[in-house]
């Protein structure tokens, strides 16, 4: 076996302990189903809506807030717009006369000041956020509230979050993607291994902030870097899979890359900042399981790709060579039938495996979510994310190398 | 906080079963492709054994009878590229696989002396070549000669290919090896029992080593 496929063969194992140990924790501990219980209190809210230059999507989004099923004098909307350059405040102003909102506005600073100017105007228990391209189920807080309430030492709620509207093979496939990670944060709250806290939607106790700090730049990543600064606090983040936030999805091949290639460099800077959590006990599964293994699966994605690559061009570079020196013109060889030239390889049983456990997981998640989507959906997401990810993977990876800032948009 | 290790030691147990299953699994279909190998091996031979009888029995070959029923078996061919699947998943080294291609070559030169007989005795003229090809690394333009080998006999399927691994270690190769002179500079043919040639050939000259490929009907003038 050459070195190559020793490093996929690494990989394979690394992935399929990964996707073990994820059922291992779906099946020790289920996710419960919805009920209409109510919560037995109902705590003060603020949701704190960040915006810069989101006039198409703010009025939507401050409507679905306002819409949620939760007692009036007990929720409040702050709308912090970061120094827009569009029609965003005249959408905000709108609202001046609502007893339930309030509009603030300040000089362009990022969006983890936009955040801490509105976590410093409110008093509420909790606060939350949410980016002003999503929207919420009338339900959705009540149902993190009552996460609070059943498990009282649950510093953060985070959502179930699902693409709003897919049309496109794109949103299509990242429709798939969030179902996947629909399963994967509900197994990471079983582990208590929940490391982004997204942007939308994720509800705070206000005591967060008073002990692990406010929300920094943070590579462009402040979610991420809170929830990793709330692991080292020892603050516990839980996943509230029966709320549902919808989520507008980038349409476009490029505006995927530069969202992912922002999330993913963050990922791998901020744990460079806290690289003293990996291999440490002290941080639970996260720090024992989960940061070395998301870094592993980045390493290992990007290996796979350069592996794939590296064979497929050798092998097509040394066809068209062969050919140029042997003269027999090239013919369309159609597939043999017969099981005997099937691959039947080890790898490539492995990697059916991994694939068929990712699938066990979507479904899983779908199952969790009572999310919908049929083959076409799946199918957009194997033939495409393989192709599509190593893209803003590498990106990422050379930025974190050459500490490049990311950027938003 | 406390981490459950046994966890970790059953993922750990889980994932070791899962991998060892799939090597198991991969290594089952590897030897169902060696014991069909070996069954088709055993056909050939027994079809070789038949038409030899028959010779013996009678003194002479029913020529209609072989003119029906070519002497190499399409099924040789396809032995070939079997048995070049089974090199490649199981490497050229694999004890079974060099068994297999040591019956595959006596079963090569068994079929090129019984065409011997045939030719001389119903008075056909068939195209044969050797083709000696080596796997130790010491012969960089073999899978090439053997690609244009292989088009020439997809384009002729009257033409007779025999591919030797020069360095089996098998006597009645070596015998063969010596009968005919072939040195060790590979890749090296013999077409039609002339005398050996070394070194690769691209398509246009090997197509004019065999002038007699002229004689052969080709496969775009069968489907006609």
């Amino acid at each position: 076996m050459d070195i190559g496929a020793s490093g996929v063969y690494f990989f394979l194992f690394l992935a399929l302990y990964f996707e073990v140990f994820l059922l291992i924790s779906f099946f020790e501990k289920q996710p419960s189903k919805k009920t209409d219980a109510r919560p037995s209190r109902y705590p003060t809210v603020s949701l704190i809506v960040p915006c810069y230059n989101e006039e198409k999507t703010l009025a939507a989004t401050v409507e679905s807030l306002l819409a949620l099923d939760y007692p009036k004098e007990k929720l409040s909307v702050i709308i912090v717009d970061d120094g827009s350059t569009d029609g965003t405040p005249k959408i905000a102003s709108l609202y001046a006369n609502h007893p339930q909102v309030t509009s603030m506005r300040k000089e362009n600073g990022g969006k983890y000041t936009a955040l801490n100017m509105g976590i410093e105007a409110t008093h509420a228990e909790l606060v939350g956020c949410l980016d002003a391209d999503s929207f919420v189920a009338p339900d959705a807080l009540i149902e993190a509230v009552k996460k609070f309430e059943e498990h009282p030492d649950t510093s953060a709620v985070i959502p179930a979050m699902k693409v709003h509207g897919p049309r496109n093979m794109l949103e299509l496939m990242q429709a798939v993607e969030y179902t996947f990670g629909i399963f994967v944060k509900k197994m990471f709250d079983n582990l208590a291994t929940i490391y982004v806290i997204p942007g939308p939607f994720s509800i705070y106790r206000r005591e967060v902030f008073k002990v692990a700090g406010m929300f920094r730049h943070a590579h462009n990543t402040e979610d991420m870097e809170m929830a990793f600064r709330m692991h080292e606090h020892g603050l516990r983040i839980r996943n509230a899979h029966t709320a549902f936030v919808y989520t507008t999805v980038p349409s476009s091949v490029r505006a995927l890359v530069r969202q992912r290639t922002r999330w993913s460099q963050g990922f791998l800077q901020n744990s460079m900042d806290y690289k003293h959590m990996f291999f440490n006990s002290r941080f639970g599964h996260f720090g024992v399981m989960v940061l070395p293994v998301v870094t592993a699966a980045f390493v290992g994605a990007l290996y796979m790709t350069a592996y794939a690559l590296y064979t497929t061009i050798s092998w097509a570079g040394g066809r068209v060579l062969d050919h140029y020196a042997t003269q027999v013109p090239p013919t369309l060889a159609l597939p043999r039938l017969s099981w005997f030239y099937v691959d039947t390889s080890t790898m490539t049983l492995l990697i059916i495996l991994v694939m068929s456990m990712t699938l066990t997981a979507i479904l899983l998640g779908r199952r969790i979510a009572g999310a919908n989507f049929g083959i076409g959906s799946l199918l957009s997401y194997f033939l495409l994310y393989g192709f599509i990810a190593p893209l803003w993977l590498a990106k990422a990876f050379a930025g974190a190398a050459l500490s490049k800032q990311s950027t938003w948009r | 906080m406390n981490i459950d290790w046994r966890k970790y030691a059953l993922t750990l147990l889980i994932t070791l079963a899962i991998f060892g299953t799939a090597y198991y699994v991969a290594s089952r279909f590897d030897a169902a492709r060696v014991s069909e190998i070996r069954a088709t091996e055993e056909k050939i031979a027994l079809d070789i054994l038949s038409t030899e009888t028959q010779y013996d029995l009678l003194g002479e070959l029913d020529c209609e009878t072989i003119a029906e029923s070519p002497v190499l078996s399409s099924e040789l061919n396809t032995l070939a590229s079997q048995l070049s699947v089974a090199e490649g998943n199981l490497g050229d080294d694999n004890p079974q696989v060099v068994t297999l291609k040591k019956q595959y070559s006596l079963l090569e030169i068994k079929d090129y002396i019984l065409l011997q007989k045939v030719s001389q005795k119903c008075g056909i003229k068939p195209v044969h070549v050797f083709y000696f090809y080596s796997n130790a690394g010491d012969c960089p333009d073999c899978d090439r000669a053997g690609d244009v080998l292989t088009y020439l006999r997809q384009q002729y399927p009257d033409l007779r290919v025999y591919s030797f691994d020069y360095n089996l270690d098998l006597s009645a190769l070596e015998t063969l090896i010596d009968l005919k002179g072939v040195r060790d500079e590979l890749p090296a043919f013999i077409i039609n029992n002339r005398k050996p040639i070394y070194g690769f050939r691209d398509l246009s000259e090997m197509e004019k080593l065999i002038p007699e490929l002229k004689t052969l009907a080709t496969t775009s003038a069968s489907r006609r």
